[in-house]
């Protein structure tokens, strides 16, 4: 983690802040994105995520602070630095009347100029060639979702910012964008900012994060440092329960909390969640099932001891 | 260019567009038509209040007059199918969720709306010339060709152009006309940047003309003092190419009046879009 001082910075905002009337949408962010990273946003709706990545996009003019990208400051020089981002801000809207193709055509065409293998080729990636002539009004929320990524692939950008792009999708397409998101950036080497308002997909996806609430940037850094801090509380459900619960007592990184009906609630130390599952087996506990806790709340309460409404 | 390209192809892409010119074809068919099986009516009612006074031969109720009769409609019907999509052009990007896909974009927002602008301006302008060519084009088959005899009854007086100069006043006056609809299309374009739907400009727009219209025209002093302030009163200018003298000087101040209307909604349009929050 170290080696991260000497990366280059991507995207920094320096107090980026929005005012609507009297409220504060973002209030004095100071973020800090790094090539390579999958950067997660997280807070729950209304934090201001959307409202801080409009301003990163330029769909919405900043109160006050500044945001710079590849070293350049976005409002001087809007150009260079749109032509190498691409974005989806809340949901993925194309022109419903035109093909898959031809928004691709179009929307690729406004930052350079693009080929039609290419065009197919974005598609591809998204699992869309076979839909690539038929008009997109006639595409579910998935389909809309994963030509989104593909228009954000043609311009072949370098920093990809989504605004919740797992949002309305059901298990099979979240698991199908988490895996692209994350292929764009380790084998497309591209940067990744997205926003979040679930915990789990932080843990899955990314690799740096930042928190917001009512504005406010409450925590950044590594995913593994700001979630591994925490203890963490897991559901297991195990056969026998007395017996594991009298194995579980002599463990001094493990606290029971609650066993009832084959279930058992216990907090676990930050790196010891693979070594439980372990030592149940290793003792001829059944292990049924076994699944974390924790939920953006809990995250929220702890991190902000207790201070943070949300 | 390549903005423009793109703006025409949206347009035209959408069957929306196709109504104006699928009802314009409808209007103009069926008023020829009824105008054919009515020529003796009509042509008795345009000579009775001059035929006393004068002898005419030829073909009187010609090509020529069916287009300048239809022509007379044009500030009705027209700005209706205008605005349908000049008022739709901006503010359906902000419903259908699309301008934020468009405005993240590296070219700026003065580039994108300047386009749209344009295209406006380029389906105004082909959806007027489709008038002009389906009324001369339909009147000339249906009844043939000849002098223009125009009756301005307000004025008292008749106007004969001769046969040979008829098309190049048709061709300046549906210039003129071009232009008085662009006044119409920038003020929907206006509208269309502040709305963020499209009903809005569009009833809006055609308020503004129908009131505009409807204030110019009351026989009344007080109303009469309004009317040069009133954009529609300068929309008819096409007329005056039709009339002998053509009155230059009339034509000149109209064109500039419009035109400065232009160019006002069109900065207006433009500093709104540019400094626009998009929150939709």
């Amino acid at each position: 983690m170290e080696a991260y001082s000497s990366k280059e910075v991507v995207l920094r905002t320096h107090g980026l802040s929005k005012k609507f009337g009297k409220r504060w949408a973002a209030k004095n962010l100071n973020l800090e994105v790094y090539r390579g990273d999958v950067f997660c946003f997280l807070g729950p709706n209304g934090a201001g995520k959307s409202t801080t990545i409009r301003m990163i996009l330029t769909l919405l003019t900043p109160s006050a602070g500044s945001i710079e990208i590849f070293g350049m400051d976005l409002h001087k020089h809007r150009r260079a630095v749109l032509s190498q981002v691409c974005g989806i801000v809340e949901k993925p809207d194309f022109y419903l009347y035109l093909s898959a193709y031809k928004n691709l055509e179009i929307l690729g065409s406004m930052t350079r100029r693009v080929q039609k293998d290419e065009i197919m080729e974005a598609l591809e990636v998204v699992g869309l060639t076979s839909r690539a002539f038929e008009k997109v009004k006639t595409f579910s929320h998935g389909m809309k979702q994963r030509l989104g990524i593909a228009q954000a692939l043609l311009t072949k950008p370098q920093l990809i910012i989504l605004d919740e792009p797992t949002t309305g999708l059901d298990p099979q397409g979240m698991k199908e964008v988490r895996g692209l998101i994350k292929k764009l950036a380790s084998e497309g080497g591209m940067t990744v900012f997205l926003s979040s308002h679930l915990l789990s997909e932080v843990e899955l996806v990314a690799t740096r994060m930042a928190v917001i609430n009512r504005g406010e940037l409450i925590a950044q850094g590594f995913v593994s440092e700001l979630l591994g801090k925490e203890s963490m509380e897991y559901s297991v459900q195990v056969s026998p329960l007395d017996s594991a619960v009298e194995l579980l007592a002599k463990l001094t990184w493990v606290e029971v909390l609650a066993a009832e009906d084959g279930k058992i609630e216990l907090r676990v130390e930050p790196g010891h969640a693979s070594e439980l599952n372990r030592f149940l087996v290793s003792n001829q506990i059944e292990v049924l099932s076994f699944y974390p806790h924790r939920t953006l709340e809990d995250f929220f309460l702890k991190i902000t001891e207790g201070t943070s409404e949300i | 260019m390549k903005l423009f390209r793109f703006e025409t192809y949206k347009i035209f892409s959408r069957w929306r567009t196709y109504i104006s010119f699928g009802f314009i074809a409808l209007i103009v068919i069926m008023t020829e038509v009824v105008m054919k099986l009515s020529a003796h009516e009509i042509l008795y009612r345009m000579m009775r209040s001059f035929q006393k006074d004068f002898l005419i031969f030829g073909n009187v109720l010609n090509g020529w007059f069916i287009t300048a009769f239809i022509m007379n409609s044009l500030h009705i019907h027209i700005p209706f199918f205008i605005t349908l999509v000049a008022g739709d052009i901006v503010s359906n990007e902000a419903t259908s969720g699309t301008v934020r896909l468009l405005l993240i974009r590296p070219p700026s927002r003065s580039k994108i709306i300047t386009a749209k602008y344009l295209t406006t301006l380029f389906y105004t302008t082909g959806l007027v010339i489709f008038l002009g060519l389906i009324c001369i084009t339909l009147g000339l088959l249906l009844f043939g060709n000849g002098d223009l005899i125009m009756n301005y009854q307000t004025k008292f007086r008749i106007v004969f152009i001769p046969q040979a100069e008829v098309p190049l006043r048709m061709l300046l006056a549906f210039t003129a006309a071009v232009w008085s609809m662009t006044v119409v299309a920038s003020l929907a374009f206006l509208f269309s940047t502040l709305a963020e739907n499209s009903i809005g400009p569009i009833i809006g727009t055609m308020a503004v003309v129908i009131v505009f219209l409807v204030v110019g025209n009351f026989p009344f002093d007080f109303f009469r003092m309004l009317s040069p302030y009133l954009f529609t009163t300068y929309m008819v200018f096409w007329q005056r190419f039709l009339d002998d003298p053509i009155p230059w000087q009339e034509i000149a101040k109209s064109a500039v009046i419009l035109g400065l209307h232009n160019t006002g909604l069109f900065l207006i349009a433009f500093i709104v879009f540019n400094r626009k929050d998009i929150t939709s």
